[in-house]
């Protein structure tokens, strides 16, 4: 499981550092005791947080703190952990680089604003918030709802279904191995999905290019939109799916030697038609982007 | 619910308090809070803020004039209230145009005050984000004009056309939602 | 800097939703139902045990929220404080849908703690289900104290109930637990 290696091998990493820290940042530790299904907020403006679950009932944190950070407040309260970064004077100060380790089926939220934020091995439901910083984190088969402004998503999951929900303004977004219903949208980012299974599926780009490849459920919902955008579509279904594909002044093409019919006089193309038993159903439209639509194979 | 009730707990306490509903409840509390905000009284004026220090007050005014420029020239046009949309102003020429998309954005007064109430303070969270975010935001912004602008050309055009009316839609939904984002942004600041 | 005034400068991430909130920032609003919502609707499911009612009652949970945020103390918890708005609206949409349930004298009970722990594990759907088929006064506690983890102080006041009675409706749940699920629960 590529993802718990690399959460390990951060493990070494941040003890070295830890270890070895430099003089103008401070260390800062603490353990305590988190429910198996508690709720985990954490917060932090700038830096690195690092989330990763465990089978012990407690949340351990490990920090490094720079220069203007204040300190870390952890506190615990009905089942809630709470671990936030404190700087004296709100918006300034320095990096903080968390690691945090928690029970695997805690509720995670995160809020950052710069700060890059990773988790793995977490299977509970992850809230996941930057404004700037990336997002890189492991699906453990519960909902998820990612939002960034600028900052690009990386999801990797194992095909076990969930809600998930992704959005950025400006950053891409790279999904792999999800399964579910996806609602993802972007203004200028790229989407890329694959997903082992698709219950249900609505994506939305202003001007982001979106690719898709997977395979649709029985009886699917697959409706992608985007202004400018090029969409890409690779999909396979059991069951079959019928689709629509319309733009205004974009290419239709496809793989089903199909032949989209324009709209009398006025601009447009149209492309319909049924693969297999036509069970689910597919949209895929565009005022000016260019769409393919193929098997995947 | 899921797989997980098929687990076994030794405590009442292991059970999880949350339950997600089946469907998102958001929408129909966005729709009341909206229905009451618009004959609630005015928002609590903002919080004064402490002034930057003074070495850096130079740079700071020079990248607000730059933000403040592009704003003007790029978003605030289809917010002055009364502007006529080319949507608006197809209407002469085709009997069938449609006002459904007039009437839900262009010139509704909800929409209006809160677009010009995200404007108002757009400025002052852009230059808070960090550079290369400001100008990754700046540039999906004027990707969402020239999206509008498409649509509302092409429109002009096709004023029945379906998949252009709803791409307009996304498009207007997308700007309320890059701004909004933008705006709860400088709440991470505040940590 | 005393700890004190740090307390004062340190402005908290939700308490600045709040404020944001309070502001008329909708969004900020929609952040505070994400991240509560999930505890407000089991909450409402437990207390009303039907799903268009919890619905009901987690929709105007959160648009009285809305409307009393200026009241809202931020040093305090804001999930507390939903709770309350939870348990009153639940209570009176209870109250609305089905007769009054027969008032429990203050009985004895034992008082003492319990950490809710069962003689053998249970499937959770199992204990729902116990806990779903409880009298409202006693699933009303339970639910507040074993799972939200409030005291019987606490639960009793957000349920307008002398903590004698929140007690001896703990003790009813758990003799009622133990009898329909088959263990002994501790």
């Amino acid at each position: 499981m590529g993802f718990s290696r690399l959460a390990a091998a951060i493990t070494v990493l941040f003890a070295s550092a830890a270890a070895c820290a430099s003089d103008d940042k401070t260390t800062f530790e603490r353990q305590v005791p988190a429910e198996a299904h508690g709720v985990v907020d954490i917060s932090n403006v700038s830096g690195t947080v690092v989330v990763t679950g465990w089978d012990r009932p407690e949340a351990s944190v490990r920090a490094e703190l720079g220069a203007g950070v204040e300190r870390v407040d952890v506190n615990t309260d009905h089942g809630r952990t709470s671990i936030k970064v404190v700087r004296p004077h709100p918006g300034q100060g320095g990096d903080a680089d968390l690691h945090v380790q928690i029970p695997k089926d805690s509720e995670l939220t995160v809020s950052a604003v710069s700060a890059d934020v990773t988790t793995s091995g977490v299977s509970g439901v992850q809230r996941l918030h930057t404004v700037s910083g990336d997002i890189t984190a492991e699906l453990g088969g519960s909902d998820l709802e990612l939002k960034s402004v600028s900052g690009d998503v990386k999801l990797k999951g194992h095909g076990q279904p969930a809600r998930l929900h992704v959005s950025t303004v400006s950053g891409d977004v790279h999904l792999e191995h999800g399964a579910g219903d996806l609602e993802a949208g972007t203004v200028s980012g790229t989407l890329v999905v694959s997903l082992d299974s698709a219950r249900s599926v609505r994506a939305h780009s202003t001007s982001g290019d979106v690719h898709f490849e997977g395979k649709l459920a029985r009886g699917a919902d697959f409706d992608v939109t985007s202004v400018s955008g090029d969409l890409n579509v690779r999909a396979s279904a059991d069951a079959g799916y019928a689709y629509e594909v319309s733009t205004f002044s974009g290419d239709i093409s496809n793989c089903f030697n199909a032949t989209p019919s324009e709209h009398g006089h006025m601009p447009g193309h149209t492309l319909q038609g049924t693969r297999g038993d036509g069970a689910g159903h597919m949209h895929l439209k565009t005022m000016s982007g260019d769409v393919q639509l193929c098997d995947r194979k | 619910m899921s797989g997980a009730d098929e687990r076994k707990v030794g405590s009442l306490r292991e059970l999880s308090p949350a339950i997600e509903p089946a469907r998102d409840l958001w929408p129909q509390i966005q729709a009341r809070i909206n229905a009451e905000r618009s004959t609630a009284a005015p928002p609590r004026p903002a919080r004064v803020r402490a002034l930057p220090p003074r070495w850096l007050a130079a740079a700071a005014v020079v990248a607000s004039v730059a933000v403040g420029v592009w704003i003007g020239r790029s978003l605030l046009p289809a917010a002055r209230p009364g502007a006529q949309s080319p949507i608006s102003a197809s209407r002469e020429s085709f009997a069938d145009a449609p006002t459904a998309l007039d009437v839900a954005y262009v010139s509704d007064p909800r929409y209006q005050r809160d677009r010009a109430a995200l404007m108002k303070t757009l400025q002052a969270r852009l230059e808070a984000l960090p550079p290369p975010a400001r100008a990754k935001v700046m540039a999906s912004l004027a990707a969402i004009q020239r999206a509008k602008q498409d649509l509302q050309n092409a429109l002009g055009k096709d004023p029945g056309n379906a998949l252009l009316q709803e791409l307009l839609v996304d498009t207007y939904q997308d700007e309320m939602r890059v701004l909004t984002d933008v705006q709860a942004s400088d709440a991470g600041r505040e940590i | 800097m005393t700890q004190a005034q740090a307390d004062d400068t340190r402005v908290d991430w939700e308490a600045a939703l709040v404020q944001r909130a309070c502001g008329g920032d909708s969004r900020a609003f929609e952040r505070l139902y994400r991240e509560h919502s999930g505890r407000v609707y089991g909450l409402c499911l437990r207390m009303t045990r039907d799903v268009q009612l919890a619905e009901d009652c987690t929709q105007e949970t959160f648009i009285n929220a809305w409307r009393a945020l200026a009241r809202f103390e931020t040093r305090s918890s804001l999930s507390t404080w939903l709770h309350r708005i939870a348990v009153n609206v639940s209570l009176a949409k209870r109250r609305k849908a089905s007769p009054v349930e027969p008032s429990l004298d203050d009985e004895e009970g034992t008082g003492a703690a319990t950490e809710w722990t069962l003689e053998t594990p249970v499937e959770v759907r199992e204990i729902e289900a116990a806990i779903e088929a409880l009298p409202d006064g006693a699933r009303d506690a339970l639910v507040l104290h074993a799972l939200y983890g409030y005291s019987h102080g606490e639960a009793a006041q957000m349920l307008g109930v002398a903590e004698g009675t929140c007690k001896a409706q703990l003790h009813r749940a758990r003799k009622l637990l133990r009898e329909r699920l088959n263990v002994e629960v501790g």
